[in-house]
């Protein structure tokens, strides 16, 4: 990225020449909104270890980021994050990853690191498809959308992630479009300040596997998309549940304290070496 | 007085992005017409003097190519300082 006066473009690794994401995808608005959240809270790079699985939204730190990054098996970045925290218990610890890494191949992760409550930030970019390799049915594929995987609409219904890792026990979880980058900056923040799990699930613009076989259109066309069908939470709970069929509810689903598994872990050994 | 920087080279081109012609509230976004080195075209600016200074076409661009830098610096002009100009 030859930027030299993008403000942004000090967190990014100088022989990046170019992303590798397709024109118009929404990564490279959720990359902004990560960089911008750490330039905002005054951290900085050495702050952080980065961890990633496969899959296109993985490739925005392993690449990109001038900070320690640990580029992992698919599925497993949650796996890789719990045993970097223990170790590192002063750093703050974020995976970015898509819904296909994140709920697919690694959903019992994430679904007990939230349990645990350990303390991970996780930016988790849902397009609905498996982008990369070639637009193959997802857990978060809407029911009846026609992919290459299911010619004739799939019959699976669809991952609500946010609620289900609200429900296994994460400390924040929170939802926004890419049409809302500065919300999900704030939420990152929060994320990052948060003592415990905290999952930021940004939906995000697939134009060229999700656009082609959902009709949407382009990049353009999904921000549009977004904006008419996203709800806020506060709204949608007044809603009925025919009404709120497509849309896309956003907002705060989860923000509350409670003990953190890496704190309870240091506390456990602070004890022992005192009985011994 | 905002100024627009857009880096044409680091663009993905309007015709499959164009985000920051839907983004921008005064719609100051049109195609520039020269194709950059990768083969997209980049959009030019027209009347920056419209700009609002909203950014959000630095915020929503997702190859870090537009760059919008706000002059509400205090500028020095003839001894006297101008703010907000």
């Amino acid at each position: 990225m030859n930027s030299e006066g993008h403000p942004l473009k000090k967190y990014i690794r100088k022989h990046i020449t170019k992303t590798t994401m397709c024109p118009g995808c929404g990564n490279g608005i959720v990359t902004q909104a990560i960089l911008r959240a750490i330039d905002e809270l005054g951290l900085g790079m050495n702050d952080f270890v980065f961890i990633s699985g496969i899959g296109c939204s993985a490739w925005i730190p392993s690449p990109l980021f001038d900070a320690d990054t640990l580029h992992t098996t698919h599925g497993r970045p949650i796996a890789f994050a719990t045993g970097v925290k223990l170790g590192l218990p002063d750093k703050h610890i974020m995976v970015v990853s898509g819904d296909g890494d994140l709920t697919a191949i690694g959903g019992n992760h994430l679904i007990h690191a939230a349990r645990r409550n350990i303390d991970l930030t996780v930016i988790l970019i849902n397009n609905g498809i498996y982008g990369m390799t070639g637009g193959q049915t997802a857990p978060t594929t809407p029911r009846g959308l026609k992919t290459i995987t299911n010619p004739y609409g799939t019959l699976e219904h669809t991952f609500d992630i946010s609620p289900m890792v609200s429900a296994a026990g994460a400390s924040y979880v929170a939802r926004w479009t890419t049409y809302h980058p500065r919300q999900m900056t704030r939420a990152i923040k929060k994320g990052i300040q948060k003592k415990g799990f905290a999952l930021i699930e940004s939906v995000s613009q697939c134009p060229v596997q999700y656009g082609r076989v959902s009709k949407i259109g382009k990049a353009v066309d999904f921000l549009k998309y977004f904006k008419e069908n996203s709800i806020k939470i506060n709204k949608a709970k007044e809603m009925a549940p025919q009404e709120l069929k497509g849309k896309i509810i956003i907002g705060e689903f989860m923000n509350t304290t409670k003990p953190e598994l890496a704190e309870g872990w240091s506390h456990l050994k602070c004890h022992l070496e005192e009985r011994h | 007085m905002t100024r627009v920087r857009i880096f044409p080279q680091d663009c993905k081109g309007l015709e499959n992005c164009g985000i920051c012609t839907f983004v921008c509230p005064k719609n100051l976004f049109h195609s520039s017409g020269v194709m950059n080195d990768t083969g997209y075209i980049p959009p030019e600016i027209e009347e920056e003097n419209k700009c609002t200074g909203c950014e959000n076409c630095m915020i929503y661009c997702p190859d870090f190519a537009i760059v919008v830098e706000k002059k509400s610096e205090a500028v020095s002009y003839d001894g006297e300082t101008e703010i907000g100009s």
